[in-house]
């Protein structure tokens, strides 16, 4: 669920970054601490899909945040059903899918460089032990354009081996993947030097 | 000589590693299209990054506008924009606008001269349609257009592109090039194999084995340099 912003004017557009974060790790918790009924499971999936309706995103962008976590929902119910009652399994599943769409519901309306600034501003304290807010927001938007990236070197380390007939082992994967993962962070701090943003 | 885009190398050189990556480089520079060519390892891609501070020499002089890369790197890097090969190397945030923006950040422009200045790069380099779309989703050619663009919104004074066809198909390379050679006022140092592009340039320097083996008209040194690899 790796969501970006998508443009638009509504409400959820508007709020302050900053406020907006607090309110949705603050809605994220309740519905961990709350949600633990089927009809509380209800109303909670009825306040998210208000929340999309507001942001003017719809039922399609829901429910393809939702498809794209499909695994997640996979390993976390089928273990459970073995375990726990059907309705305990899915109420347990279903809290996570909603906080995770949560998620997907604030990046969806927050421009990433909005999030930088309010990041940098709520980092500024850190500046009297000798942290640079700007490093951390630069930290944090480079943690966000990496997954991706990170995921495509997966893929390619995966392809290789299989075309050379590699079994499939921790290690022969690991560590190709992390030689390229470094080298992508140096070519990455290149970029960024490049373009005149103090590190 | 042009004062105002003038690059100088006084007897510069740069170790790594026990190696010698440039050796006793001297030229002075004011065309507006440089090539430099030469084959893997003779040293071009240091010499270019000398120009935006990326590496920096360890004996002798590098001037680049008048500016010291090693003392002035920061002002050196707002007006020397460097593109790399590997588009998604370049790539820092998630979106298109996002990423030409960044480029902007630090600098004291407001929200809306950001917005009218990414705005414009997205139209000049047909990026319209995917500004809110995911940067790594993009088509290789889209992603080096891209990578100008955020390069080209910090309005620098010189352009270092390091070999910035090397992963394009043809069409690409085609658009790609032409975008660089004959739609920026910039001055432009092109590191490239593509013996085409470097015929296009008002100069071309020939390096090998770190040192600086010829310079001058492209048709003749690039002549010279096909006689010398086939």
């Amino acid at each position: 669920m790796i969501s970006v912003y998508r443009s638009g004017t509504s409400i959820l557009h508007r709020l302050p970054p900053g406020l907006k974060l607090i309110g949705f790790i603050g809605l994220s918790l309740l519905i961990a601490a709350t949600t633990t009924h089927l009809l509380e499971v209800v109303s909670a999936s009825t306040f998210v899909m208000t929340g999309y309706a507001l942001a003017g995103l719809g039922v399609r962008a829901l429910a393809s945040q939702v498809l794209s976590v499909r695994w997640v929902v996979i390993f976390m119910l089928v273990p459970q059903l073995l375990f726990l009652p059907a309705l305990d399994a899915v109420t347990n599943t279903a809290r996570v899918v909603l906080i995770l769409a949560l998620a997907a519901l604030f990046t969806m309306t927050t421009r990433i460089p909005d999030l930088l600034d309010a990041a940098e501003r709520a980092a500024s304290p850190l500046r009297r032990v000798g942290i640079r807010p700007e490093s951390v927001a630069l930290l944090l938007a480079l943690s966000i354009t990496s997954i991706p990236v990170i995921a495509g070197f997966a893929a390619t380390v995966r392809d290789a081996q299989r075309a050379r007939g590699i079994p499939a082992h921790r290690v022969s994967f690991a560590v190709p993947l992390l030689i390229m993962s470094l080298k992508h962070a140096d070519d990455l701090a290149d970029a960024v030097s490049s373009r005149g943003i103090e590190q | 000589m042009n004062a105002d885009r003038l690059i100088s190398f006084r007897a510069v050189s740069v170790d790594f590693d026990n190696r010698t990556a440039l050796d006793d480089v001297s030229v002075l520079l004011d065309q507006k299209r440089i090539a430099v060519i030469g084959s893997n390892g003779s040293g071009k891609s240091t010499f270019a990054r000398l120009l935006n501070g990326l590496a920096s020499a360890s004996r002798g002089e590098v001037r680049v506008h008048g500016i010291d890369p090693v003392r002035q790197g920061r002002l050196l890097r707002r007006r020397v924009g460097f593109i790399f090969s590997n588009p998604d190397s370049q790539i820092v945030m998630p979106t298109v606008a996002e990423d030409i923006a960044f480029t902007l950040r630090g600098r004291g422009l407001s929200r809306t001269e950001v917005d009218e200045r990414v705005s414009r790069m997205i139209d000049t380099y047909g990026l319209s349609g995917h500004e809110d779309s995911p940067a790594h989703s993009l088509s290789g050619g889209q992603k080096q257009l891209l990578a100008m663009s955020s390069v080209l919104v910090g309005e620098p004074e010189l352009i270092v592109a390091d070999e910035p066809t090397a992963l394009l198909d043809a069409a690409n390379t085609r658009r790609i090039s032409n975008h660089l050679l004959d739609h920026m006022p910039q001055q432009l140092v092109l590191v490239t194999h593509d013996l085409r592009l470097a015929r296009r340039c008002d100069v071309v320097l020939w390096f090998d084995q770190g040192r600086l083996f010829r310079q001058g008209d492209p048709h003749t040194v690039i002549a010279d340099y096909e006689r010398n690899h086939a």
